[in-house]
């Protein structure tokens, strides 16, 4: 039980027993238009208060029914799922580090369906390396002629190839 | 309102760890010598019509499953670090998009990048730049540049530009890029 919850128990008591001022009688009565756990724990202990009254036994001491009064309340169920309480926010604090495990944990292995879809991809990038090879070719054909442009080159490979030696015997 | 707070911040740390992969697969390429920022791209050309980004792993299995065919197209592939094409329809603002490629083309050079060939014609430029690292290639980048489309490739890694055509010779390359 905590502060709360003791300043509150000892006010409704008083109020059930008439023992309340006016004034502070409705300042709890504001407080509890605001506070729904408030108003629950009067109405619950007003209603235990009613039942007790309707049983004609031996009046029990004031301390023992302020303790009766108080154990709805002790043991009212708290509710099940709030991402605020502390254990909560732990499992999901923790559910990252999970999945980081689980990814790092699991083979990294493709399926054949995702290679084939990379060999595609690859002969795409290869379809457009071949294209700049193209019109290289052509610029060269329309500039020199075909017959020194066969001489020059076949595609853009062989500029590749001829710059990765120039660039080899340069840093030679 | 705590709540719907907390509820927020799980559902964007959800849509974070989706992203991690493909983020941390940029990421690695990023500190490679043949890797090449291209820049914001879609603010000059628009949305990409195609889009490849295959990193080391994918093209390692490439590379492992092609090992029956030709174990030379394998050694090759295995050698790549990373392929990426970027590919934009070219249906407007043409002058922007030139402008893009001549930013790209200065920004390649200044970072060590040495032309292979250039072809500057008013309605067609192709630039093919390539790395070299230590004498060896260490990427690639082709840059195609006509009326309706706009090409960026970047190949990543080593690269043996005999061997390259012999690979795309073995990929059978007949993709039809409408060269009229």
């Amino acid at each position: 039980m905590n502060e709360y919850d003791e300043k509150w128990e000892d006010r409704i008591n008083a109020l059930l027993d008439g023992e309340l001022s006016a004034d502070d009688a409705e300042l709890l009565k504001v407080e509890a238009s605001d506070n729904r756990e408030l108003a629950r724990a009067i109405v619950e202990a007003y209603q235990l208060q009613q039942v007790m009254d309707t049983i004609h036994v031996e009046r029990a001491p004031d301390s023992l029914r302020k303790r009766l009064r108080a154990v709805p309340r002790q043991h009212r169920a708290k509710p099940v799922f709030s991402l605020m309480q502390p254990r909560w926010a732990m499992a999901l604090a923790a559910i990252p580090l999970v999945l980081i495990t689980i990814t790092l944990m699991r083979p990294n292995t493709p399926s054949e369906a995702d290679v084939a879809k990379a060999r595609q991809e690859m002969a795409i990038a290869f379809a457009y390396l071949d294209k700049a090879g193209v019109v290289t070719r052509r610029e060269i054909e329309s500039t020199v002629g075909q017959t020194m442009a066969n001489a020059v080159t076949g595609s853009v490979n062989k500029a590749i190839q001829s710059q990765n030696l120039y660039s080899k015997e340069k840093k030679a | 309102m705590k709540r719907i707070l907390m509820n927020k911040i799980v559902i964007g740390l959800f849509s974070a760890l989706l992203a991690l992969p493909a983020i941390a697969q940029e990421d690695e390429l990023k500190d490679l010598p043949g890797y090449v920022d291209f820049g914001d791209l879609s603010a000059t050309y628009g949305e990409p019509k195609i889009t490849i980004n295959l990193g080391g792993t994918m093209l390692n299995f490439v590379g492992i499953m092609s090992s029956s065919e030709s174990p030379e197209t394998s050694d090759l592939i295995s050698k790549l670090k990373g392929i990426r094409v970027q590919i934009f329809s070219m249906d407007e603002n043409v002058d922007a998009a030139i402008d893009q490629f001549a930013k790209t083309k200065s920004s390649l050079k200044s970072s060590g990048w040495e032309p292979v060939v250039q072809v500057n014609e008013d309605d067609e430029q192709v630039l093919v730049y390539m790395k070299m690292e230590s004498g060896n290639m260490e990427g690639m980048t082709v840059m195609v540049v006509d009326e309706e489309e706009a090409v960026f490739v970047n190949i990543i890694g080593q690269l043996n530009p005999a061997e390259l055509g012999k690979v795309m010779e073995s990929f059978d390359v007949n993709v039809d890029l409408d060269m009229d």
